[in-house]
């Protein structure tokens, strides 16, 4: 139960990207033994252990910041039950100097229990500096760690308050404040995505087959293998009968 | 839809055509070579509307099929949808996954061709989440297709009808899944097979080879339950205020009760006497 808990966070993936690409996009694969040939054991050198940080895994910059042959040193990161921290949730901030004050959720990254809040948190950072050029400053938002620096806010009194995972009558598993015992829902922009604010928003590409033909149900149960049927199809009579063998 | 019908109607009326002139002064050969002419305009019409369900370029057969659309050469980022989904797959005929899979196979050999024309120019080969949607989609595929053909088997046969495979032992003494092979002669007569089997494995080299290789079983398991142990031991010393229950839950191998009473758990901070 507890496994199963933790496999389906409510956590959509904003990229929505397959999780094949991201970790294809990661991998550092110093070494690699020659496939096919017998005489080596399969082996794999590769880089195992990556620092997570507002960059996402596929980025340039998440390799700049990873690059191969260097360690980082290691992050504890406290693990936590369940994710409970969405994009669009509104929090309360506990630390730093914008202590007290709320905002909206923008991001969320789970590899370091962070969220990153609109407008608070934040700091000046120079970019663009080189010699003879001092560079800009811009306002960037400072990750804060969900186990420690924030909290929910209650939509019925809009104060910071604590939260438990419940499930209510139809089964359904939602957040409820422990002040006020209401239920803090999960806020629509938790779906939303790179390619769509919502799955029926989404417009159909050139190359994307329409969501009718997807849905449509053309098979027909049928007492033939997939190469039989291909082959009454296309009207292939196979005439030879093949040799007796052996398989061992 | 509405030009399939227009289509069939066109045919309708070729038919009657020919069978009104047919009966005045055509000659039965021209006849049959028209007949045969309109029925494959409804079969081009039919197939037409099979293969338009999915998404298939032109048939331009040229060399240029290999490259993606010249509008998509420019672009940081071409958007496209998910790849197909098993349940989407299962409920398909069997040609129609045929079709499915050679469009994806051509979408394939498009994206490896731009990725490999895109390193070459030193370009930015726009989305290459693509590749991976189209090999999800083919495995899917794949899984279905093996789905159907080992439902037959089990049906007609008793077995899954798929490679035999049995676990056997190597010249070093280790277990390994064998992948059958296809043989023409039986098993007692294939001398040369026998003789490929037919290697013992004993021998003070090959006992002190796998004493050795337990002992590297042995140390990898030993070194990942201390690597566990220690990164609980770390988290409590920096967090002394965490969910015990959820470390439990997470480091199940690791005795926490024991590393709580530890002194390396507590942190680098005076603790609070008598509360």
């Amino acid at each position: 139960m507890r496994l199963t808990q933790f496999v389906c966070s409510k956590l959509k993936n904003f990229s929505n990207f397959p999780k094949e690409y991201i970790e294809r996009s990661k991998k550092q694969v110093y070494w690699k033994t020659p496939s096919g040939v017998p005489n080596y054991l399969q082996r794999t050198v590769e880089r195992k252990r990556f620092r997570y940080t507002t960059n996402r895994p596929w980025t340039g910059q998440f390799r700049q910041q990873n690059m191969p042959g260097t360690i980082r040193k290691k992050v504890f990161v406290t693990p936590v039950e369940e994710w409970s921290f969405f994009r669009g949730d509104r929090i309360e901030v506990l630390v730093g100097k914008d202590k007290g004050k709320q905002g909206i959720v923008t991001q969320v990254i789970p590899e370091r229990n962070w969220v990153i809040v609109e407008g608070l948190n934040w700091h000046y950072r120079t970019v663009g500096g080189e010699e003879g050029f001092p560079g800009v400053l811009i306002k960037s938002e400072s990750p804060l760690d969900v186990t420690k620096d924030v909290r929910l806010v209650d939509p019925s009194d809009l104060q910071g308050t604590d939260f438990e995972w419940r499930y209510t009558e139809e089964g359904e598993k939602v957040r409820v404040s422990a002040r006020s015992g209401r239920i803090i829902p999960i806020p629509e922009t938790n779906n939303q995505t790179h390619d769509f604010k919502t799955p029926n928003a989404y417009i159909e590409r050139e190359k994307d087959t329409p969501g009718a033909v997807v849905g449509e149900i053309t098979f027909q149960p049928k007492l033939a293998t997939f190469e039989m049927d291909i082959m009454e199809e296309m009207g292939i009579v196979e005439e030879r009968t093949p040799k007796k063998s052996y398989w061992y | 839809m509405s030009s399939a019908l227009k289509i069939l109607n066109v045919a309708k009326c070729v038919k009657t055509l020919c069978s009104s002139v047919s009966n005045k002064f055509l000659s039965s050969s021209l006849l049959n070579r028209m007949q045969s002419q309109q029925q494959q305009n409804v079969l081009t019409a039919l197939s037409a509307l099979n293969t338009r369900t999915f998404h298939s370029t032109s048939p331009r057969q040229d060399l240029m099929e290999f490259f993606d659309d010249p509008k998509n050469w420019s672009e940081n980022e071409v958007k496209v949808g998910r790849a197909w989904k098993l349940e989407e797959l299962r409920i398909k005929s069997n040609k129609e996954l045929h079709q499915l899979w050679y469009i994806l196979l051509k979408e394939r050999n498009m994206l490896l061709t731009m990725e490999h024309e895109c390193n070459d120019k030193m370009e930015l080969f726009p989305s290459p989440e693509r590749l991976d949607k189209v090999k999800i989609s083919m495995g899917n595929l794949e899984t279905v297709v093996r789905e159907r053909n080992k439902a037959y088997h089990l049906l007609e046969t008793g077995i899954t009808g798929e490679r035999p495979t049995r676990m056997v032992h190597n010249p070093l003494g280790l277990r390994h899944l064998y992948r059958s092979c296809e043989h023409v002669l039986p098993p007692h007569m294939n001398v040369k097979w026998i003789k490929s089997r037919d290697i013992g494995f004993g021998g003070r080299a090959v006992r002190k080879f796998l004493l050795l290789y337990r002992e590297k079983l042995y140390n990898i398991k030993r070194k990942a339950k201390n690597r566990s142990r220690n990164e609980v031991m770390m988290l409590l010393r920096r967090n002394p205020n965490i969910d015990v229950q959820v470390l439990r839950s997470k480091y199940p191998n690791v005795d926490i009760d024991k590393l709580l009473r530890d002194d390396k758990t507590r942190g680098h901070f005076v603790p609070k006497v008598g509360v």
